[in-house]
């Protein structure tokens, strides 16, 4: 593992651990002493690229590659001018060149390819769209805005909640509190045995601990969704449409047989056909075999098709 | 059940003048085939003609029944009619003239223990083949797997039968319970089994659904008793209001009496000089049968290699 270190003083993270590498515009690191003692006066130049640097540029290097801290760095800068956004554009495929026109802008700026021709064409762009931009900054701003706005209302109630709690504590603890005192007090001036005082206490003690506990069960009801909307709003939904459907009706199975009708399977005792058929052994019985299932079938193919000249 | 069955569907037909003029359709056929092939030399009087064709599958139909007869463990009645059953539908679009019948016949058995649920091993089965030695049971085994999927294909894949044997029980059962008129129907049995037995060779189970052979049956036996039993056609089975339905019955009854009447078995030196021609028709047009098999093959089906030649066996290694 090549170890990240300072080009100028050869420093490295194993030698110093509280070394802090910096990154500026160009994407070459420094490390902090170094850029304090080459920067004091404001300014000066890369020490690698010669490129002009501000000290108050320098900022810690996030990413083992000094590269993607300038790239961040670019992407930044880009984005404010190319702030444009999906709505702004007639259709998707616009939107996606615009991406990647952006994105070819980042990329050069970032790798040094043709950058005059890239700085001159962002100028030219922002020059063109000035408006735009200055709109669409505007909304984000507006945006921003809001999203802060929410996170203070629940950082708010969270808050309260705390504080809430806090004081439902404070008050159980002065009611034990007073009622110990009550129980010195009474101890101190009152006739009765003690053992009677100390068992009137203890039931007041329990009458107190259930109270809260029965509080604490108690929630608050929340007048708020975890979703955000209020409890009791009525949301405006409109009234789901109602499908008529057809009822299914049983319709009992006709079947053509082309013979004479057949007894059903369960009067086929009462009519005493199972008289003429082997009855059932025991063992034969354990699958669900009757002798009228054998009797049924042989007299349903008996009938079946008889009086078959009708059908050819 | 019968009535939404392929069998009524597919395999029950008009009249017997239509059962012989597909007969007659698949034997000139053959011929046609064999011509069409430009083999020189070919006569038409080298053919069986449609009355020797019947003459041998009656033959072949007999020794089939025999050897069903004969097979151990017992077969039970529904699957030889599966059997027999599958041999007519067999030729009544194949001429006995291309498919051998004493291989077909084999694997008409072979097949209907299968779908009848009558669990044999195809050893257990060829077993049966008293006269032949393990190799050739061995043989006849391979043959019968190769023709195996030619059958079922030639029944279109209908191959749930329906027999009329079930039937005449159940009328057996009605008989006692709603037509105590007749004193012992049990006495009726023994002469519908017959009716049956008989009415499997004729081609009966073609043209009338088996309900109504069943009844036949029945009413034949009773007849030959001595006793009417009209009274059950139009009291319990309510035949009474449709005279047309009930004379309709009747004329189908006399129609199978007719068949079963005509019903002869073939004379053993009429077979012995047919069966010659068709050794010989065999032997001369073997490649036709290995046409099929290439036919076969293209269809996407494996088929076995034969190993060995058709004609090694004869049918007195039969049974």
């Amino acid at each position: 593992m090549d170890d990240q270190g300072c080009p100028r003083c050869k420093t490295t993270k194993y030698r110093n651990p509280s070394l802090k590498l910096m990154v500026n515009v160009c994407g070459h690191t420094l490390c902090e002493n170094c850029v304090e003692m080459l920067f004091v006066r404001g300014s000066g130049n890369c020490v690698q690229c010669d490129t002009p640097l501000r000290k108050s540029n320098f900022r810690v290097q996030l990413f083992e590659d000094p590269t993607v801290d300038k790239e961040v760095e670019i992407r930044k800068k880009v984005l404010k001018i190319y702030n444009k956004r999906d709505f702004d554009f007639p259709s998707l495929k616009e939107y996606n060149d615009y991406l990647e026109q952006v994105e070819d802008i980042v990329y050069n700026l970032t790798n040094n390819i043709d950058v005059e021709n890239t700085k001159l064409r962002m100028e030219q762009y922002q020059w063109e769209n000035r408006d735009l931009i200055q709109k669409n900054k505007a909304k984000l701003t507006r945006e921003q805005e809001e999203l802060e706005e929410l996170l203070l209302l629940e950082q708010q109630g969270n808050e309260q909640r705390r504080l809430e709690v806090l004081q439902e504590e404070q008050r159980q603890l002065n009611a034990k509190r007073k009622n110990k005192q009550a129980l010195l007090d009474e101890l101190e001036h009152s006739q009765l045995p003690a053992t009677i005082l100390l068992a009137q206490h203890k039931v007041r003690a329990a009458q107190l601990e259930t109270q809260i506990e029965q509080q604490k069960q108690v929630v608050k009801p929340t007048n708020v969704f975890s979703t955000g909307i209020h409890m009791r709003q009525t949301v405006s939904l409109q009234a789901v449409p109602r499908i008529e459907e057809v009822m299914y009706h049983y319709k009992p199975l006709q079947v053509e047989t082309y013979g004479p009708q057949v007894p059903e399977l369960e009067q086929l005792s009462r009519f005493g056909y199972l008289n003429h058929v082997r009855a059932a052994m025991p063992q034969d019985t354990a699958g669900g075999y009757t002798s009228a299932l054998a009797c049924h079938r042989a007299i349903q193919d008996a009938f079946n098709g008889l009086i078959c000249s009708l059908f050819y | 059940m019968f009535h939404n069955s392929s069998q009524r569907k597919y395999w029950i037909f008009k009249s017997e003048d239509e059962l012989e003029h597909m007969r007659r359709k698949a034997n000139q056929k053959f011929r046609n085939k064999i011509l069409e092939s430009g083999k020189s030399g070919v006569r038409e009087s080298v053919f069986l003609e449609r009355h020797e064709e019947d003459v041998l599958f009656r033959h072949y139909e007999k020794r089939l029944l025999d050897f069903c007869n004969a097979f151990k463990p017992a077969m039970p009645k529904s699957v030889v009619g599966a059997a027999i059953m599958y041999f007519r539908r067999f030729y009544l679009n194949n001429s006995i003239m291309e498919y051998h019948p004493r291989i077909i016949m084999l694997t008409c058995a072979y097949l209907s223990c299968k779908v009848d649920e009558f669990n044999v091993s195809s050893t257990q089965f060829v077993g049966n083949l008293l006269q032949e030695t393990p190799a050739g049971q061995e043989r006849v085994l391979e043959q019968i797997l190769e023709y195996e999927l030619l059958l079922i294909q030639q029944l279109n894949f209908h191959l749930v039968v329906h027999n009329p044997y079930r039937p005449m029980e159940g009328f057996l059962i009605d008989l006692k319970t709603r037509y105590p008129t007749l004193e012992n129907p049990e006495t009726l049995r023994k002469n519908s089994d017959d009716f049956l037995t008989q009415a499997a060779m004729t081609d009966a189970g073609l043209l009338f659904p088996p309900s109504q052979i069943a009844l036949t049956a029945i009413l034949n036996s009773a007849s030959r008793a001595g006793l009417s039993m009209e009274s059950y056609l139009t009291e319990c089975l309510a035949l009474r209001e449709d005279k047309e339905t009930l004379s309709k019955m009747y004329d189908s009854m006399r129609r199978m009496k007719t068949l079963l009447k005509k019903y002869e078995l073939p004379r053993a030196e009429e077979v012995n000089v047919y069966k010659q021609k068709l050794e010989r028709i065999h032997a001369e047009f073997a490649i036709s049968s290995n046409k099929r098999k290439r036919g076969y093959e293209e269809d996407g089906h494996v088929a076995k290699e034969p190993r060995l030649t058709e004609e090694e066996w004869t049918d007195e290694d039969l049974i």
